[in-house]
C-alpha cells in the first residue's frame, strides 16, 4: 500500500466513524487530521505509519469527537431517546453516570405509566385505578384484569385522569430537566476534578 | 513534575483517575499554549512537548480543541500554507482567556496547598523507616 493510500484509508475510516456528526463538521475534522498527517510526515525521522500510530485507531479518534457531541447535544435536547443514549454513555464513565441512568429510567417509566393510566381510564374504568378496602390500600394498576374483588373498591374514579395526567407530565418534565442538568453538571465536574487531580500530580503524588 | 503520557486509548488504561487527570491537564495546557497567539494543531502539540513535559499522543488534542471551540473558548480559521494544504489555526476568545485565568489560579492555589500537605508523604526517609 502506498503512503497516499494509507492516508486515504485512514481518513475514509475516520469519516465513516464520525457518521453522527453533520457533513460540515465531519469534513472539517477530516481536513484537519489530513493536514496533521501531512505536516507530521514531513518532520525528520517521521513516517506515515508512525504518524497514524500516534493518532491512534480511526474509530477511537472518532469516538472522542462523538462522545462529547452526544452529551452536549443531549444537554440541550428534550428528546427522551437522545437523553437516554447520553445517560447510557455517561453510565460507562463512572458511578455518577450509572446513578443518572437509573434515575432516568425510573423517571421516564413512572411518567409513561401515569400518562398511560390517564389514557386507559376512559376505556377500562373498572380495571384502572387505586383500590382500597376499609380505608387501607389494596392494589393499584393499569389494565388490571380481573380487578380486585369487592368489598375493595376503586376510589379515584374519573379524577384519576387529570391527576395521573398532571403527575405523569410533571414526572416526565422533571426527569428531562434533571437529566439535562446532570449532563451539564457532569461536564463541569469533569473539568473541575481534572484540574484538582492534575494539581495533585504537580504537587508530587 | 511527573512526565505524563496521554494515549488515545485512555479507556484501556488501568487507572481511570490518571486518565481523567491527563485529559484535564490537556485542556488547560491547550488553552495555555494559545495565550500568546494563534497556533495550529501540530504546533500546539510541539509547543506542549517543549514547554510542559506533557508528552502527547497526537490524536488526543484534536477532540479537545474541537470541544473547546464548541464551548466558545476558542475560535478557528483556515489559513492556506506553503505546504500546499490549509491549516486550522486556533485562538483564544475572551471567554477562553477568562477561563484559563481561573484554571491557572485554581491550579496554583490547589498545588500550593497540596504541596504542604504532601511534604511528609514525600519524605523518603520517613517511607524507608
Amino acid at each position: 500500500m502506498t503512503q497516499e493510500m494509507q492516508i486515504e484509508s485512514y481518513l475514509t475510516a475516520l469519516r465513516y466513524h464520525l457518521g453522527p456528526l453533520t457533513i460540515g463538521e465531519r469534513e472539517e475534522i477530516v481536513l484537519e487530521i489530513s493536514a496533521h498527517i501531512r505536516d507530521s510526515a514531513e518532520e525528520p525521522g517521521a513516517s506515515i505509519a508512525s504518524v497514524l500510530a500516534g493518532l491512534g485507531p480511526a474509530d477511537k479518534l472518532a469516538a472522542q469527537y462523538r462522545d462529547g457531541l452526544l452529551i452536549r447535544q443531549a444537554s440541550r435536547s428534550i428528546s427522551p431517546l437522545l437523553l437516554l443514549r447520553a445517560t447510557l454513555r455517561l453510565a460507562t464513565k463512572g458511578i455518577f453516570g450509572i446513578f443518572v441512568f437509573c434515575c432516568a429510567i425510573l423517571g421516564y417509566s413512572s411518567g409513561v405509566v401515569l400518562v398511560f393510566a390517564a389514557l386507559a381510564k376512559p376505556f377500562f374504568p373498572a380495571n384502572t385505578g387505586l383500590w382500597l378496602q376499609d380505608g387501607r390500600f389494596v392494589d393499584s394498576g393499569v389494565l388490571h384484569f380481573p380487578p380486585p374483588a369487592p368489598p375493595s373498591h376503586e376510589v379515584l374514579g374519573m379524577w384519576l385522569i387529570p391527576l395521573a395526567l398532571t403527575l405523569g407530565s410533571l414526572t416526565l418534565l422533571l426527569t428531562t430537566w434533571a437529566i439535562r442538568a446532570s449532563l451539564r453538571l457532569s461536564q463541569r465536574l469533569q473539568s473541575k476534578l481534572c484540574i484538582s487531580a492534575a494539581a495533585s500530580v504537580k504537587a508530587g503524588i | 513534575m511527573a512526565n505524563m503520557r496521554a494515549t488515545p486509548a485512555d479507556d484501556d488504561q488501568p487507572d481511570r483517575w490518571e486518565a481523567q487527570l491527563r485529559k484535564g491537564a490537556l485542556e488547560m495546557a491547550a488553552l495555555a499554549s494559545l495565550w500568546k497567539g494563534r497556533l495550529y494543531g501540530l504546533e500546539i502539540i510541539r509547543f506542549l512537548e517543549r514547554h510542559s513535559r506533557l508528552v502527547l499522543a497526537e490524536g488526543t488534542i484534536y477532540p479537545i480543541l474541537n470541544r473547546l471551540k464548541t464551548e466558545g473558548m476558542l475560535t478557528s480559521e483556515w489559513v492556506e500554507a506553503e505546504a500546499g494544504h490549509p491549516r486550522k489555526y486556533y485562538s483564544l476568545t475572551d471567554a477562553g482567556r477568562k477561563r484559563l485565568r481561573l484554571m491557572a489560579e485554581a491550579w496554583v492555589s490547589f498545588s500550593q496547598g497540596l504541596s504542604q500537605l504532601l511534604e511528609p508523604v514525600m519524605d523518603t526517609k520517613e517511607i524507608s523507616q
